[in-house]
């Protein structure tokens, strides 16, 4: 499963994943592999990837520069304050505003 | 003739200091572009994403979609933004921002400024000083006018949330933009758009989007959540735009300036030569005639 995490001002986080977890407006919940398509807005909370084998691609807050990563069962953690997702054929697009890290 | 030709070597001088501001000038914006740019590419992603969701919400939805924001009201209270930057130096940049804006006014809405329910919000310096002045009988808002030095998202969208509120409480029936719209480093063109309220999108049949989706809470409260995202997001790439097209229009400017200098200083080099020159042959030929004077005595 991919995830597309993006925000207005850069692309946080790009690569392979196994699980997300998001606040959505009615409740947090969390999407494994072979999740039905689903388009749902999110509200301020904790969203929480955790990485599959396979590459990653993060943004890297202290450093501001992009980052690689490979090792799998790591968990990201950060805070939102908003925005939306969109899960289609194991696509997973993350579309957050006010990302704060936890 | 000495004393011209110390008058050409400082005005080489002097437009040889010239060229060298120009030319730092035109780097420095080369640089600033290069980051504007990027900024404008780093959201586009997300951009794209919002507005592949609203089709796809769309597409879904049946009947049509309404929110707050999609509502034509009588023309009575409007508002016009206008987007410049707030120095000079960059050509005719800010003067064909503030041109079209003043375009606008007189065409659509000159019933609106004579009823005194005319409100211009500048962003950028330039726009202020101008309809400060000039456009004593509306309300000139200057609140703004530093938001080109923070263009994050975040600064940014707090300006783009009170004109959708404003919009929302009646305060303004209309409200436009004019701002400078990025093609490439060389080209940049003037541009209204409309900001609010929204052009009714159509319903397209588009067959990706046809997937089975769940939405949550439903389409409707969606749509309420999506269209003030995209506002934002659409009111923080005129910024962009208009920032990256500042630094363009600079860098062709101070291009100019520095090619400019260079012919100046090509001629002005030919005539301290040609300067030179004359003095030296006054010399030889007052020596030679003294020498004739004195074999002839």
């Amino acid at each position: 499963m991919n995830i597309t995490v993006l925000t207005p001002d850069r692309e946080l986080f790009h690569g392979t994943i196994a699980s997300v977890k998001v606040p959505g407006t009615q409740g947090q919940f969390q999407i494994l592999k072979n999740h039905a398509p689903i388009v749902s807005s999110l509200e301020e909370g904790n969203v929480y990837i955790v990485t599959a084998v396979g590459s990653y691609r993060y943004y890297d807050e202290e450093s501001g520069t992009v980052k690689d990563g490979t090792e799998a069962g790591h968990t990201i953690t950060f805070k939102i304050a908003g925005g939306f997702v969109e899960v289609l054929n194991n696509d997973v697009s993350l579309l957050v505003r006010g990302v704060a890290e936890v | 003739m000495a004393g011209s030709l110390k008058e050409v070597r400082e005005r080489i001088k002097s437009v040889q200091n010239t060229q060298q501001i120009t030319k730092a000038m035109k780097m420095v914006s080369a640089a600033k572009l290069r980051r504007a740019q990027q900024a404008i590419q780093q959201m586009r992603p997300y951009a794209d994403k919002l507005n592949q969701m609203l089709r796809n919400i769309l597409s879904n939805l049946e009947g049509d979609a309404d929110t707050s924001f999609g509502m034509v009201r009588p023309l009575e209270k409007a508002c016009v933004v206008v987007v410049t930057s707030s120095r000079g130096l960059c050509g005719a940049f800010n003067t064909n921002v503030i041109k079209l804006a003043v375009r606008a006014i007189d065409e659509k809405y000159s019933r609106v400024r004579a009823a005194g329910n005319l409100t211009i919000v500048c962003v950028g310096k330039k726009g202020y000083d101008f309809f400060r002045r000039r456009y004593r009988d509306c309300n000139v808002v200057g609140d703004h006018v530093d938001l080109g030095t923070d263009l994050s998202f975040d600064n940014v969208s707090t300006v783009a949330r009170s004109l959708m509120a404003a919009f929302e409480n009646k305060e303004f029936d209309a409200i436009e933009v004019a701002y400078g719209r990025f093609k490439n480093a060389a080209t940049q063109f003037p541009e209204l758009d409309q900001f609010l309220p929204v052009a009714k999108q159509k319903h397209e049949a588009d067959s990706k989007a046809k997937a089975n989706y769940i939405f949550e809470p439903d389409m409707a409260s969606l749509l309420n959540y999506l269209v003030p995202s995209i506002l934002q997001t659409q009111f923080h790439k005129y910024l962009l735009d208009t920032n990256a097209s500042e630094h363009g229009a600079r860098m062709t400017a101070m291009d100019k300036a520095t090619e400019n200098a260079e012919d100046l200083l090509r001629n002005l080099r030919i005539s301290y030569n040609k300067a030179r020159q004359e003095s030296i042959t006054k010399e030889i030929l007052e020596i030679v005639g003294g020498a004739a004077a004195l074999e002839n005595g």
